[in-house]
């Protein structure tokens, strides 16, 4: 069945995936302030491209291309209100922290931590990968050989590794 | 710790975004009544304009010319004829710009839409290679035939002076404004200040993804 494109749909859409749009967003801001920025432009580009997405492909592989684009050109950027369009006063995903817990947060964000060290790509190479994308999928996503992604995520994860045994 | 332990992590992680992320409706009902360009269309109307001008002083030193022709001083003629090849130069580069705008797609796959958005980026150091390399020419366009036949020994060897050391200048800088140089002090210190950040970091990003080509081709050759 094809998808409807108008804001009812698209916010559906955004419901389904709205976790898509914050690992992304947090493995390329670390600050919550400017992640808040990034996750908007985020949802507002795909917003915008919505009506132009193409069905051949998953509706994954479309937000996961449009959320790394926004984000890797939104890093760039130094003053990180300046490179948005209209910021908005509040935010449009936030964790409700009472069910969130404490207990995954340690190691959570010193994964986080490791994966903002890593190269722009790297970011999203891992990221798609720890999201479970088979390496067909991370490729196409990317626009990479299979065999260059599997090279990068064997590398990566090594690294990964090493970074986890030296804390 | 071991791969496993990494993706069980996530996995968890997971679960907690599951049942503790929550989506403001109101504020993404007000994204899409939003009337915004894409963000890289956004930097069209200032390139557009910067090619008028261009366009337009263009087009009023070539008429200038062409109309003092028989009666200017050839330093004149010279020198604006540089200036103006060289604002030709400009505007093409930001024509090649407005026309990478135009191709790049950000739902594409992100390592073409990168290098056209870094290539865009990285392209504005060009446009100050030229301005750089047309500073020699205005401060020469003024001399004519009689500042010569008249002048004294001390206003020859001050011009000449100004002249060369902005040539030299000039051409140094054009060779040397690039990448490869990018963490000198000089360097630095033109391109200080947050507006030229993104193309230092456009750079940077140029050269990660000319490093990833290079890995595709090997393994395709092997």
């Amino acid at each position: 069945m094809s998808l409807e494109r108008n804001a009812e749909s698209f916010l559906q859409v955004i419901e389904a995936n709205k976790g898509i749009i914050y690992k992304v967003a947090r493995s390329y801001c670390s600050s919550e302030l400017n992640r808040e920025d990034l996750i908007q432009e985020i949802i507002l580009q795909l917003w915008l491209s919505f009506h132009k997405y193409n069905e051949t492909y998953k509706l994954t592989t479309w937000m996961y291309r449009i959320a790394l684009n926004v984000s890797i050109s939104f890093y760039r950027k130094e003053s990180r209100r300046d490179a948005i369009n209209h910021p908005l006063p509040e935010g449009i995903l936030f964790l409700n922290e009472d069910k969130a817990g404490e207990g995954w947060r340690a190691e959570v964000d010193q994964l986080y931590l490791f994966i903002q060290q890593l190269t722009a790509i790297d970011r999203a190479i891992i990221l798609l990968y720890l999201e479970e994308n088979s390496h067909q999928e991370i490729a196409s996503i990317l626009g990479l050989t299979m065999t260059n992604v599997a090279t990068r995520v064997s590398r990566i994860k090594q690294q990964l590794k090493q970074k986890f045994s030296i804390l | 710790m071991e791969e496993n332990e990494i993706i069980t992590i996530w996995k968890s992680y997971n679960r907690m975004l599951y049942d503790s992320l929550i989506l403001n409706r109101k504020n993404t009902e007000e994204i899409t009544r939003m009337k915004v360009q894409t963000f890289l269309a956004s930097t069209k109307p200032l390139k557009i304009f910067t090619i008028l001008v261009g366009i337009a002083w263009v087009a009023f030193v070539d008429i200038l010319i062409i109309n003092l022709f028989p009666i200017a001083s050839p330093f004149f003629l010279i020198s604006a004829g540089i200036q103006v090849l060289l604002t030709k130069m400009a505007i093409g580069i930001y024509l090649y710009q407005l026309i990478l705008i135009h191709q790049a797609d950000i739902s594409e796959p992100i390592l073409a839409t990168q290098e056209k958005i870094a290539r865009l980026q990285s392209s504005t150091l060009w446009v100050a290679r030229l301005l750089f390399l047309q500073l020699p020419v205005w401060t020469t366009f003024y001399w004519n035939k009689g500042m010569l036949e008249n002048g004294n020994l001390f206003l020859y060897i001050l011009q000449i002076m100004v002249t060369g050391s902005f040539a030299v200048m000039a051409v140094w800088l054009f060779r040397n404004i690039r990448y490869d140089n990018r963490d000198k002090k000089w360097f630095r210190w033109i391109f200080a200040g947050k507006e030229w950040s993104p193309m230092i970091k456009s750079m940077d990003l140029l050269n990660q993804l000319e490093e990833y080509n290079k890995e595709a081709t090997h393994e395709e050759d092997r």
